[in-house]
């Protein structure tokens, strides 16, 4: 069966879609921070744990306050990518949610149970004791397979040649366990977001705790290790990654398409260089190369995407009937929201000051 | 049609729906209500300097941030995964059509997540006007989710002149947006009030547990009197078709209704009880009554909202199953199967006439029908038609039963489907002129109404109806019970139906074709002669000769035309003829 002609019929856009591809390019890396933080926070916390003394173990307590605040932002900053992924890819993102139906709907369960288990983790740090570990294991465990979860969706939405097994299996059950850019993918994606949560915490432990010494300190160099380590690893994660890529696809990044290329070429320089200050646990400038690292990373991704879709869609022959009000109704909403936000955040530090 | 179908056969994904819709609804509306409650609540400990109230408010406070974000938060994208998994042409097309209704949605719920952390880790640590700010910004940014998600979600029913220009705001501000707007709203602040006259009785101080049960239930008192005539003003505003489905002809939104009457009924006199007996109300088993009935009161509206614009899933835009109004028309035409994206057979042959019909049946029917599982199980309810009549009633099955939607395809497709739901699912004969012989009665009652009731079901309820009771009440189905759509054929078929439900009691009695061959008569041939006048012509006939001569009446006489009646219709007046001459068998 010809995988093209399963392929739903796209919806009109009602703004042209560059500005999707910019809102989604925009936001989707909000939402890859915020979930970075929140496993890194929960692998320092976690690690902290095994290593003995009052500052780590305060480390871990403190780092508990933060996560359902993170778990929520994480939730929060995804939606809006998800709802931007919706309109530009919406026809391919449905079909590989319904072959893979049940596992989808679980992510809403384990979620709920993630969030509550970390609420239980923080409100109740003092009385679990030991237990605590375990908690927060589970919290980790879960938030990792819910990322798992999505690895399958996002790579089985751009791979239409897998979708006739739903002929035969259409009861949700499918997974896309035999891509072999599954795996490499998934892993790509977490070691740099642990690595990226260490970065957080050892951003969090020097400013926010920068009052006790010894747990910023701790958090500091855990941090520090998480993110210098990991990253180092991910030159080979993601060498595996761009190796197991369809031959075509990886040729572009290898000079074969210009800014595959460069993307590349930028992303392995930054990386090099967030290795430097990584080791030398030097926590601002890190931070700075890391931010541009993660929005090259994600555009990379973005063109992944473009390449595994090129022989099935082309996102320019999409209708558009262009209405304009709402998209400026929309900007002015966000503006007016960051601005409320940002308000409401500097009341906090006035707060904080005067304390 | 455009998308694959999650099938799994016992368990339909409407279902699902309702579970994670009804959950989210009652949260998200508490979440806005209590927005509203803990700023003024925590006004009234303000200007009252009453710490114990303050403890309360920032109790709520802890509750609301753990039920609303974490399970309203989540709840919310949960309906959003799974209607694209149920409906993913109708997500797609809400998705795409107010893309930016969303996304300045999503801006709303990140301002409502910041202010109620903000809120919450504040308490007594901010000074009372910024602190009450926040609050307010919270409610505000709560509230303005609930205003753009209303409109998206009145839009399905009432998309008003979207439909014609395709315009955000004219499928927005829709005809039902304001009206369903005031009711949500006063709905929301009476869950909050509901649930604060609940853990009020909780707490221990006398005074402020007095004060706080008071305050609470007129609060929940003042805002369900505001509901109902928001409710009304939403009812009035309804289309007809939606009006007409609500006013009483759905078993299950009657249901809906009287719940929702009865509930408003206890919810008023328990809430009026309990103020006035405030100083010692902590009868906690009353006051869950009161959680129980509000809950019951929203879930009806919903309910009724949902099943109000059944067949559609986006009214006259989208059926349930996903396939567009406007496209019917040119998929009748070219045929459904070929239009598909998700069929194997992309037409029916002789060969695969099962299987063709098998994937109607999932890209048609599934979005609603269950195999043999919890809601609408179709194999009950097509156990009862043969082959025939299910063609019969496939072919104008929206014109009969507005609530389903019309079959989209072609005759051959039809065809295919009907074999499908009766030689497919009931190993029925597929003999496709089962109309055309046989007892013609039972034939025009399986084609009208043994999709709901079998013979056998209907049977104990006629019990000691002679035939003119059984004849006359198919004049008035409606009558009878709500649910049931009126009857409108010829009163010769009413006849012969009539004649097939009485024998269904009365097995010895003269054969029911008796009143259908009377009526055929007097539709087709006395106008120009009675019965008493060609009485004697046929002295002597046999009942066959009559029969043969209705095949050729106008070589009988040049001035009659010829009888074009079905050979079941000759039969019935040769029977009846034959019973008035006398004549033999």
């Amino acid at each position: 069966m010809n995988p093209a002609t399963l392929i739903p019929i796209a919806d009109t856009l009602t703004a042209p879609n560059g500005w999707f591809q910019f809102f989604l390019m925009l936001t989707f890396p909000l939402h890859l921070f915020a979930m970075n933080a929140m496993l890194g926070a929960g692998l320092v916390a976690f690690i902290s744990h095994l290593y003995p003394g009052r500052a780590y173990r305060e480390l871990s307590h403190e780092l508990a306050k933060a996560l359902p605040f993170l778990v929520a932002f994480t939730v929060n900053l995804g939606v809006a990518p998800l709802l931007f992924v919706n309109v530009i890819y919406g026809h391919l993102l449905y079909s590989s949610t319904v072959l893979m139906g049940l596992f989808w709907l679980a992510v809403i369960p384990l979620l709920i149970i993630a969030y509550y288990l970390a609420y239980i983790y923080d409100f109740s740090f003092q009385k679990l004791g030991n237990l605590a570990m375990f908690v927060l294991l589970a919290v980790l465990v879960l938030l990792l397979t819910v990322g798992f979860i999505f690895s399958n969706n996002m790579s089985m939405m751009i791979s239409p040649a897998s979708w006739s097994r739903w002929f035969t299996t259409p009861g949700g059950t499918l997974l896309n366990l035999a891509d072999p850019t599954l795996l490499p993918r998934y892993l790509h994606i977490i070691t740099g977001s642990l690595a990226v949560g260490g970065l957080f915490t050892a951003l969090y432990a020097t400013t926010v705790l920068k009052s006790d010494q010894e747990v910023s300190e701790a958090g500091r160099k855990l941090g520090m290790q998480l993110f210098s380590w990991l990253t180092l690893l991910q030159f080979g994660v993601g060498s595996w990654f761009l190796l197991t890529l369809p031959k075509q696809t990886m040729l572009r990044f290898m000079g074969g398409g210009s800014i595959a290329t460069a993307l590349l070429a930028v992303g392995v320089v930054l990386a090099v260089a967030t290795l430097i200050t990584g080791f030398k646990r030097l926590v601002l400038p890190t931070v700075w190369l890391t931010l541009p690292l993660v929005y090259v990373m994600s555009f990379m991704r973005d063109v992944v995407r473009g390449n595994f879709l090129a022989p099935y869609f082309n996102p320019t022959t999409v209708p558009v009937q262009v209405q304009w009000s709402p998209l400026l109704f929309f900007l002015a909403t966000l503006v007016l929201g960051i601005g409320v936000i940002v308000w409401m955040l500097s009341r906090l530090q006035i707060f904080k000051k005067a304390s | 049609m455009n998308y694959p179908v999650w099938f799994v056969p016992t368990f339909g994904g409407g279902l699902l729906i309702a579970l994670v819709a009804i959950i989210h609804v009652f949260v998200s509306h508490f979440a806005v209500g209590g927005g509203f409650y803990l700023v003024m609540a925590e006004r009234k400990a303000i200007k009252e300097k009453s710490q114990a109230i303050m403890d309360f408010v920032k109790k709520h406070t802890k509750f609301f941030m753990l039920l609303t974000m974490v399970f309203g938060g989540l709840t919310g994208v949960a309906i959003w995964f799974v209607i694209s998994l149920i409906h993913p042409a109708a997500t797609s097309l809400l998705i795409h059509t107010f893309v930016f209704g969303w996304a300045a949605e999503w801006v709303f719920f990140l301002v409502e997540i910041v202010a109620l952390f903000v809120y919450f880790y504040t308490f007594g640590k901010m000074d009372d006007r910024t602190h009450q700010t926040i609050g307010w910004i919270y409610f505000g940014a709560a509230w303005m989710s609930l205003f753009l998600i209303n409109g998206i979600i009145d839009f399905m029913l009432t998309p008003g002149s979207w439909i014609s220009n395709n315009d955000f705001w004219s499928g927005f501000f829709n005809p039902t947006f304001w009206p369903s707007l005031f009711f949500r709203s006063f709905m929301s602040f009476m869950l909050a009030g509901c649930y604060g006259f609940l853990t009020a009785t909780f707490l221990e101080d006398e005074a402020t547990r007095h004060r706080m049960v008071r305050y609470s239930g007129t609060w929940a008192l003042v805002s369900l009197i505001l509901s109902v005539p928001a409710g009304w003003w939403y009812l009035s505003v309804l289309p007809s078709p939606a009006a007409k489905l609500v006013s009483g002809a759905s078993p299950t939104i009657k249901r809906a209704v009287m719940t929702g009457g009865f509930s408003l009924a206890v919810l008023a006199g328990v809430l009026i009880a309990l103020i006035l007996l405030n100083p010692k109300a902590r009868i906690r088993c009353l006051i869950v009554a009161v959680m129980l009935s509000a809950m019951g009161y929203m879930g009806a509206f919903e309910w009724t909202r949902e099943a109000a614009r059944r067949p559609y899933v986006i009214n006259e835009v989208m059926y349930s199953n996903g396939i567009l109004k406007k496209d019917v028309e040119r998929i009748n035409q070219d045929g459904f199967l070929k239009n598909a994206k998700w069929v194997q057979n992309k037409e029916v042959t002789e060969t695969n006439q099962l299987e063709a019909g098998r994937e109607l049946f999932l890209h048609q029917c599934f979005a609603c029908h269950s195999l043999g599982g919890f809601n609408n199980d179709i194999v009950s309810r097509t156990q009862n038609m043969s082959f025939g009549a299910m063609r019969k009633y496939l072919a104008t099955i929206h014109e009969k039963r507005y609530f389903m939607p019309p079959f989209v395809g072609t005759d051959t497709e039809l065809k295919a489907l009907a074999a499908y739901l009766t030689a497919g699912l009931h190993k029925k004969p597929l003999t496709d002129d089962a109309g055309a012989t046989g007892d013609r009665g039972k034939v025009l009652y399986e084609e009208n109404c043994a999709a709901c009731h079998s013979a056998d079901s209907i049977k104990p309820k006629m019990k000691g109806w002679d035939l003119a009771k059984v004849r006359a009440s198919l004049d008035k189905l409606p009558a009878l019970n709500p649910a049931m759509p009126d009857y409108t054929a010829p009163s010769a078929d009413k006849d012969a139906m009539a004649g097939y439900l009485f024998k269904l009691n009365n097995p010895g009695a003269a054969p029911a074709v008796k009143d259908q061959g009377a009526s055929l008569y007097e539709e087709n041939c006395a106008a120009c002669h009675s019965m008493d006048q060609i009485k004697p012509k046929m002295t002597g006939w046999t009942r066959d000769k009559i029969r043969a001569a209705l095949d050729k009446l106008s070589a009988l006489n040049s001035a009659m035309p010829d009888y074009t009646g079905t050979p079941a219709e000759k039969d019935a007046m040769a029977d009846y003829m034959a019973q008035q001459t006398g004549g033999a068998k």
